[in-house]
């Protein structure tokens, strides 16, 4: 049983790497918590922009026909990894996991088994 | 020769946009702003719903045109409907809490109903609002909102549906499918709202029916529209002549897009 404060703060101490977490509603585009980032990467812009990738990609997946679900979406820049996992709770409202990494530090495979496990644990 | 002086022609009339971005910036509402620098616990009556104030910060909001908390936690068997009432009887969240709900499950319910009915109370009214001060909310502790977080939210919002489609029609008028002649396919989630309008129904039933949102059914309702399956129901318009262009797809079509330029 988590709440979303504890779920993000668990993003960012226990994931190597993690410089930002937000949990966000992709309908809204509302960032329900955010926790880390910085002057120069807010989070709460992240998380709208970030609503059009995961709609871009179920749209795409309906058109193709495919019926499995969406589990993570991930992002590589130069410098960053932006890992997204999808959240389907009972409130009938889809949300997601957003997470920051530093591409240096983090370690990618560890980083997405370790928010698959924080996912689980929230309850929603 | 002889000159003859004609006055300048009158200047046209100009949308000052510099003028309206300051008015966005003075706040969404600025008896909401003075009652947040003075800390007052209260109630917030306007015109199209209500806000509660603990301290200075938005605690809970209720709207006539959005589902409350209590419909979002019932609708989807996450409370029975038996330990809400008792629960807001004794005006005890931790009731909330022995029924099975969990703390974490509860703040994501308040924090999505509370923006979702602040959306519609703080649309702009044409009645000021009226404040009572008094105790808080029972329901205060759960996630307390910043003043100036929730303007900047609801400033987003409604950006968001323009940007999606500029004609707001379809947020609170009864609706009906239109049925474009290539119908693109519908995202499971619009699907359902699709499914909802029946000539009578307005955004707000939907929600109801749903069990979701009211600004998400919005959302999804302008998507449509811009997809051309959904649609205002008409005012009744008596000795109207027959409108044989209604017919043609493309006029159809045309008129969406004009109406959506003069919208803009």
């Amino acid at each position: 049983m988590a709440n979303t404060e504890t779920t993000l703060k668990e993003c960012l101490a226990s994931i190597e790497g993690a410089t930002g977490a937000a949990l966000v509603d992709y309908t809204s585009g509302m960032a329900l918590g955010t926790l880390g980032g910085s002057k120069t990467f807010d989070l709460n812009v992240a998380a709208a922009g970030n609503t059009d990738v995961v709609r871009a990609k179920m749209r795409t997946m309906e058109h193709l026909g495919l019926k499995g679900g969406i589990e993570d979406i991930l992002i590589t820049l130069t410098d960053q990894y932006h890992l997204i996992r999808l959240i389907t709770g009972r409130g009938g409202n889809g949300l997601f996991l957003y997470l920051v990494l530093d591409s240096k530090r983090a370690n990618l495979a560890m980083a997405r088994h370790q928010l698959k496990k924080i996912e689980e644990e929230l309850e929603v | 020769m002889t000159v003859v002086d004609s006055p300048p022609p009158p200047r046209l009339p100009v949308r000052d946009r510099a003028t309206a971005h300051q008015r966005v910036g003075g706040g969404v509402s600025p008896m909401l702003t003075r009652l947040a620098e003075e800390r007052a616990t209260g109630v917030l009556d306007r015109e199209h719903g209500t806000l509660h104030l603990a301290e200075g910060r938005v605690v809970h909001a209720e709207s006539p045109l959005a589902p409350g908390l209590a419909e979002l936690l019932t609708a989807h068997g996450t409370l029975a409907a038996e330990a809400w009432l008792e629960a807001e009887d004794s005006a005890d969240e931790g009731r909330l809490l022995r029924y099975g709900i969990t703390p974490g499950a509860l703040e994501l319910a308040q924090v999505g109903a509370l923006h979702d009915a602040a959306y519609f109370a703080l649309a702009p009214s044409s009645t000021p609002g009226r404040f009572r001060y008094g105790s808080a909310h029972w329901l205060a502790s759960v996630h307390p909102v910043p003043v100036a977080v929730l303007e900047r939210e609801m400033l987003r919002r409604r950006a968001l549906l323009r940007r999606i489609w500029p004609d707001p029609a379809t947020d609170r008028a009864p609706l009906i499918r239109a049925d474009p002649v290539a119908a693109p396919t519908v995202p499971t989630r619009q699907a359902a709202v699709l499914e909802q309008v029946d000539g009578v129904r307005r955004a707000v039933d939907i929600a109801r029916e749903l069990g979701r949102p009211a600004f998400h059914t919005l959302v999804h309702l302008r998507r449509l529209a811009s997809a051309g399956l959904v649609a205002p129901q008409p005012p009744p318009a008596p000795d109207a002549p027959p409108d044989d262009a209604a017919a043609d797809p493309y006029v159809a079509l045309l008129k969406r897009v004009r109406d959506a330029l003069e919208a803009l």
